[in-house]
């Protein structure tokens, strides 16, 4: 106030001083003074002047953001915060950005790892497990296909160090991310194997830990058993050789230098070794706690049954790698250290605990997780004894326990007690063979007693019927080391069993397992191959035949034919056991029998027929089926294939879905072939000459019999081989089927189809061309009975002819007069039929004496059609005998 | 140059025999007789003699193996091995001879001496067919069990080591489902490949050094004889339905023909199955047999038949190629007597039916000469104990190659005592000259003083 006083006397001094000089000018207010005359315009004028931004905020325009708009390298900034919470939501901030943006992940992969190892030995729980949801769902899958030898070997550095932690929870986490990384990248398993593995025994011997985080250790142990997965063994070695076979496309390629994995492996031989007693040690603290515990509760029995696994997969690892160090010495420096290592450990401390069993009555369910750890300590066992046999106290007491377990006598008879059986025991069938061949003989037969049992009672598509298969093969087709054995052995006995009960079993799968048939029938072939001559497996094996016939087909009394699977079964499948027909060393009549049917059958492919045909002839060369008996069924192909559709339309020859008169043209000519390998012509005609004439005298349709015929003349030589009472018979039916054929003949042959019909026609001709020029009396007694089939009345039942269909008299005159001008337009059956001038012109008298007698019964269309038929016969006589005057 | 090659061709009917022609002039040489040979049972052992193992009856308990030697059409020398013989060839040199039996059983002679070195149990059934490597050490033999195994002849003849090792077999390749009817080896010692054909349609191309399937060549028909391109381009494939088709072996065939993957054409020529195949790496020909009994003579950069020898009625069921020997040049056929008649008492004794067990050991060991580039192709090779006996004939009566050796040294010392007596013979001439001219030069001179 004081202030605001003075200042106030200040400005009323002021007034009083201001004089004239400062006379008060008086402005409005709102009004601009109007600048003055002399003023200096200092305005300065400009165009907008652009500065580069520098604010924080604005710098994210066009780059990724998350949801809470940071940016990458704000994120990566932010996940080594102090702050857990602030940590844990970079990590879901740049979850959430990948997203967003995939190709973000792709191009800043390297720096994203680099920064996200950190995290791995986090101290917080939930940031860990956030990081390897990360790493799982985003991370790995995207760097999944690119080299990822750099992005492993960063990762791995972190983790070990993890695993080295000296709090419990981020060790077991470690062995998480180290799981995760050897399952997107397993070879990387191999380059850091005796770490990992190191670091498992580690954390496996601080055994106060196990019972408190049974879930954790869990997840450890499931890291375990796919890192010793990985590890060579010799089932997986085949399987991956036979993998590299996909279709090479050069012979000649280099292979590329690269160690193979199994190389580095060799190595680390003792690690498995040092894991084995380890793994024991943590089962046998559970022991207490199976028998303790009431119930065995599902945590504790997967911990169990993960130790079991990795215990079996290491033993197994170290045999193998025994055998492959010297696998010609059975004894040695090698096998006495693992004596001393692991099999006192093995024998004294882990085999005692077997059979594990329940202290308590309990329910079902836990018979099975009983059931199932104790089939793996079996297995265990099982790749031991492959290499030290064992006391036979313990060794009974494992017999005993897979004789029961493949009879499934164990578990419960619930449906799902069954499928757990049929799980496990199938890990117990491929050590069956080596069995087999070790035990006395007593337990022998018990065992395969057991075995067959399985055999039988598992269902058919099961993956158990595939094992026992493959047991089977190993037991029963001969190798080298392996001779036949004799009928006292029980194994013998079971070995017929199994014979005879594959045919069956094939039947039984129908065409509903194609891959179990398969494997069957390849089964049923190497056994073919490999049965010793005139031994009593090569007569089991061609006692398959029988049983076979089904598989095939068969023909029912009342005519229907039952086709067998083979019809429906994949290609490779029925190829496989048409192979097998040629290891029968004889095919009866029965057999054939059956494969005629099929090969009759409508839907079979062509290509199958063809392999059919080839392989019974090569089987008939080796001598393994009668003359007669291959004759036959060639003789039935012919005759009993059905050419549809029955007309002869050449047009649609070429089409499978509507002809198949192509297919049966192929297959007359694959018959024919077959034929004249068979040996002496003159001696098969003789077989077939009766045969054929049976089979063309009861009317076959015309594409069969053309094929008859045509099989005939390939045998016929010139002069003819016929008898005489066959060219009798034989000019009969040609007259018949020449009428026919020439029925079929168009009238005027302008249009290219029909021209293509002659074509077809002539195919048709053809065969009896060859007779008549072989033997000119058939054409001789062939153009008489044409003659006097003119006459004849077609419904009349007593007359013997072999017309089928011009049935119709002006239908039948134009059907021998078109045949007898195609036989004049070929030059050779010209110079032929000239020589039998006086049959054609008694066929031109009968036409016309026809003419003459039945005009009144006959209309004027068919009046026409004979007449035009006279008169172009009449032209070839006529020419006739302007070429031979002398007649 | 003179072209050496001869076309050998036998049939599986005992009327045809065994034909031969010379490659290029196409005429038929001596026809040898009475021989129904089987498929692969025809060999030239080491261009010395013909030998070809020979169809029997089913019931036949022993098999017949016969020898021909080139200038007599009759068989020379007959042996009856035990059991029938299917497959017969003999190494590149013709020291050794390997027979396949009916009952799956290998057997290894000696020819020099005829002795049956080693048999064994090779195969479930039948042998079909059997083969040298380029170096003669390994066999590789198909059967009628559809396996092909490879063995190191090494490994079948050593007792210790065969009988430790769990099979003798190197390699025992098992995809054919029917009948292997041919194999063939390339070059390229431990990294050539092996085709073998079957009567499942297929032929499969395997790695020696790995024994694992590398292609498999699935054709029309089947396929009984195959020959490898000298440049192992391609195959020829002779099959069933006529053909001889052509299938690629270097990278895969891009255009896809109409026969199937890999297969790049075929030559036809309406003939019946074709049963045999050779290829004449001289003439750059390939040459076919087939059931209608004719040799074809292709041209394989033009596909067109340049020549075709009618063989007989029965099938051709095997073709060789081989170099004409020395005594049988061109002309000299007829008019060789003398020397024919030595090479007839050359060929050796029949094979033995039964491994000899009481033979000495030290005796069993085969000596090799070092082999030189110019060797004379009909220098035989002997082991051990042969020479033994040579040497002791020598020591003992002295042979007559001693005898002719002393002829010659005596001959040489004639021609040289000759050459000597002309020496002095000019050299007195001279002499005889130079006095003549110095007394007739004296006289002038004398006459002139």
């Amino acid at each position: 106030m004081p202030r605001s006083k003075a200042s106030s006397k200040k400005q009323q001094k002021q007034q009083k001083q201001r004089g004239v000089d400062f006379k008060k000018i008086k402005r409005k207010l709102g009004r601009k003074l109007p600048p003055a005359k002399n003023a200096t315009d200092t305005e300065i004028k400009s165009k907008a002047i652009v500065l580069p931004e520098q604010s924080v905020a604005s710098e994210k325009a066009g780059l990724a953001l998350s949801k809470k708009g940071l940016t990458l390298k704000e994120l990566l900034q932010q996940t080594s915060h102090h702050n857990a919470k602030v940590r844990k939501d970079a990590l879901l901030g740049i979850k959430d950005l990948f997203q967003r943006y995939p190709a973000e992940l792709r191009l800043h992969r390297y720096v994203v790892i680099e920064k996200l190892r950190e995290r791995i030995s986090d101290n917080d729980r939930v940031v860990r497990e956030t990081l390897f949801q990360l790493l799982k769902t985003l991370v790995f899958p995207a760097c999944k296909e690119d080299n990822q030898g750099p992005f492993v070997s960063l990762m791995m550095a972190y983790i070990f160090n993890a695993m080295t932690h000296l709090a419990f929870d981020v060790r077991l986490m470690a062995f998480k991310f180290c799981d995760l990384v050897v399952q997107y990248y397993p070879p990387s398993f191999s380059l850091y194997a005796e770490k990992i593995l190191q670091n498992y025994e580690d954390i496996l011997r601080q055994n106060q830990c196990y019972l408190q985080d049974k879930g954790k250790l869990k997840s450890a142990l499931a890291g375990l058993v796919r890192c010793l997965l990985l590890l060579p063994c010799n089932k997986r070695n085949i399987e991956s050789c036979e993998k590299n076979f996909t279709g090479q496309r050069i012979l000649h390629a280099f292979e590329p230098d690269v160690p193979t994995e199994s190389a580095g492996f060799s190595l680390i031989i003792k690690k498995p070794k040092d894991l084995v007693p380890v793994l024991v040690n943590c089962f046998q603290e559970f022991i207490p706690l199976v028998h303790s515990m009431l119930l065995l509760d599902a945590q504790s029995f997967d911990c169990m049954h993960y130790i079991l696994q990795c215990i079996d997969l290491a033993v197994g690892f170290v045999i193998y790698g025994i055998r492959q160090g010297k696998p010609a010495l059975h004894g040695g420096p090698d096998v006495a250290v693992w004596d001393q290592t692991i099999s006192s450990v093995l024998l004294k401390r882990f085999f005692n605990v077997f059979p594990l069993n329940a202290t308590h009555n309990l329910s079902e369910k836990f018979d099975d997780r009983f059931f199932i750890l104790n089939i793996v300590i079996a297995q265990i066992f099982l790749h031991y004894s492959e290499w030290i046999c064992p006391p036979a106290v313990l060794l009974e007491k494992f017999l005993e326990f897979i004789e029961v377990a493949l009879l499934g006598k164990i578990c419960s008879d619930t449906r799902s007690g069954k499928a757990v059986w049929e799980k496990h025991v199938l890990s117990l069938l491929p050590f069956i063979p080596k069995l087999v061949r070790q035990v006395s003989s007593d337990w022998k037969s018990r065992l395969l007693q057991a075995f067959t049992k399985t055999f039988e009672d598992c269902s058919l598509d099961s993956s158990l019927k595939l094992a026992c298969l493959s047991a089977i093969e190993e037991m029963l087709v001969p190798t080298d080391e392996m001779v036949c054995p004799d009928s006292s052995d029980p194994l013998f006995e079971h070995q017929i069993i199994w014979i005879r009960a594959l045919p069956v079993f094939l039947i039984l799968l129908d065409d509903k397992h194609p891959s179990s048939s398969q494997v069957v029938l390849h089964l049923l072939l190497r056994l073919g191959q490999r049965a010793c001559v005139n031994s009593s497996f090569a007569w089991e094996y061609d006692n398959i035949q029988y049983s076979l016939c089904k598989f095939y087909g068969s023909c029912q009394e009342e005519g229907g034919i039952c086709y067998g699977p083979f019809i429906r079964l994949p290609r490779d499948s029925q190829e496989l056991s048409v192979c097998g027909l040629y290891y029968f060393s004889y095919l009866d009549q029965l057999s054939l029998n059956s494969i005629a049917c099929c090969c009759l059958c409508p839907e079979l492919e062509p290509f199958v027929l063809f392999r059919i045909i080839e392989v019974l002839h090569s089987s008939f060369n080796n001598g393994h089926i009668q003359i007669a008996d291959h004759i036959s069924f060639f003789v039935t192909l012919l005759s009993r294939f059905k050419v549809f559709p029955e007309n002869i339309y050449p047009v649609v020859e070429n089409d499978v879905k509507i002809s198949n008169r192509g297919t049966f043209k192929l297959l007359t000519n694959a018959v024919c072939s077959c034929l004249s390998q068979m040996g002496d012509d003159s001696l098969v005609f003789q077989l077939l000459e009766k045969v054929i004439l049976d089979q063309l005298l009861s009317k076959p349709p015309l594409d069969n019999a053309c094929a008859m015929l045509r099989m005939l003349v390939m045998l016929d030589s010139k002069p003819t081989r016929l008898s005489e009472q066959s060219i009798i018979t034989l000019s009969k039916y040609l007259s018949g089927y020449l009428i026919d054929v020439g029925h079929c003949i168009p009238e005027d042959d302008d249009d290219t189809t029909e021209s293509a019909l002659i074509q077809t026609c002539y195919y048709f001709f053809l065969p009896c061309f060859f007779l008549f020029d072989r033997s000119h009396k058939l054409l001789k007694l062939a153009l008489n009975m044409m003659g006097s089939l003119i006459t004849e009345s077609t419904t009349s039942p007593l007359s013997q002819n072999y017309i089928q269909y011009a049935m119709d008299r002006s239908n039948r005159i134009n059907a021998i007069v078109s045949t007898l001008l195609l036989m004049h337009k070929d030059a050779k059956v010209k110079t032929i039929i000239s020589l039998f001038k006086v049959e054609m012109v008694n066929i031109l008298q009968i036409i016309h004496s026809l003419q003459s007698s039945e005009e009144a019964n006959m209309n004027i269309e068919e009046r026409h059609k004979i007449q035009c038929a006279y008169d172009q016969l009449k032209i070839i006589t006529g020419v006739l005998r302007n070429e031979l005057p002398a007649i | 140059m003179e072209k050496m090659d001869l076309v050998i061709a036998s049939s599986s009917i005992t009327e045809a025999g065994i034909g031969c022609w010379d490659l290029d002039s196409g005429a038929e040489q001596l026809r040898y007789k009475s021989s129904a040979s089987t498929q692969h049972g025809l060999t030239c052992v080491g261009q010395r003699f013909i030998a070809s193992a020979q169809l029997r009856e089913p019931s036949a308990t022993s098999g017949s193996v016969l020898y021909w030697s080139w200038s007599k059409p009759q068989a020379a020398v007959k042996s009856f091995p035990s059991e029938p013989i299917k497959p017969f060839v003999s190494n590149s040199v013709g020291t050794y001879v390997v027979g396949g039996g009916q009952s799956g059983d290998i057997y290894l002679w000696e020819v020099e001496s005829g002795r049956l070195i080693k048999k064994w149990h090779a195969h479930y059934r039948a042998v079909t067919c059997l083969v040298f490597s380029k170096d003669d050490s390994l066999l590789i033999s198909g059967s009628e069990d559809g396996c092909v195994r490879v063995w190191s002849l090494i490994m079948v003849c050593n007792d210790y080591e065969s009988q430790r090792a769990s099979h003798l077999y190197e390699y025992s390749l098992t995809e054919h489902t029917l009948r292997v009817t041919d194999i063939v080896i390339g070059h390229g010692g431990y990294n050539a490949i092996i085709i073998s054909a079957s009567e499942d349609r297929t032929c499969k191309v395997w790695s020696l050094s790995h024994g694992k399937l590398l292609r498999n060549i699935v054709f029309p028909s089947v396929i009984d004889a195959i020959v490898l391109d000298p440049g192992e381009n391609v195959f020829y494939a002779g099959s069933r339905d006529g053909n001889i088709y052509i299938a690629a072996l270097n990278a895969e065939s891009s255009s896809s023909s109409s026969y199937g993957k890999h297969i790049l054409s075929s030559l036809y020529d309406h003939s019946k199955a074709v049963t045999c195949l050779a290829y004449s790496i001289e003439g750059n020909l390939l040459l076919s047999g087939s059931e209608d009994g004719m040799v074809r003579i292709w041209d394989p950069r033009t596909l067109n038949i340049v020549r075709m020898f009618k063989h007989g009625k029965g099938p051709v069921n095997n073709i060789l190629v081989v170099r004409r020997p020395n005594h049988l040049t061109l002309g000299a056929f007829s008019n060789s007597h003398a020397s024919s008649r030595r090479q007839c008492s050359l060929l050796p004794p029949p094979l033995e039916k039964y491994v000899n067990m009481d033979e000495d050991a030290n005796k069993t060991t085969v000596v090799r000469l070092a082999t030189a580039c110019n060797i004379p192709p009909d220098a035989p090779y002997y082991s051990s104990h042969i020479m033994d006996e040579h040497i002791k004939q020598v020591e003992q009566q002295g042979s007559s190659a001693a005898n002719e050796m002393e002829v010659e040294r005596l001959k040489l010392e004639n021609r040289k005592t000759m050459h000597m007596v002309e020496q002095w013979k000019k050299m007195y001439d001279k002499v005889h000259e130079f006095c003549v001219n110095e007394l007739l030069n004296g006289d002038e001179v004398g006459s002139t003083n």
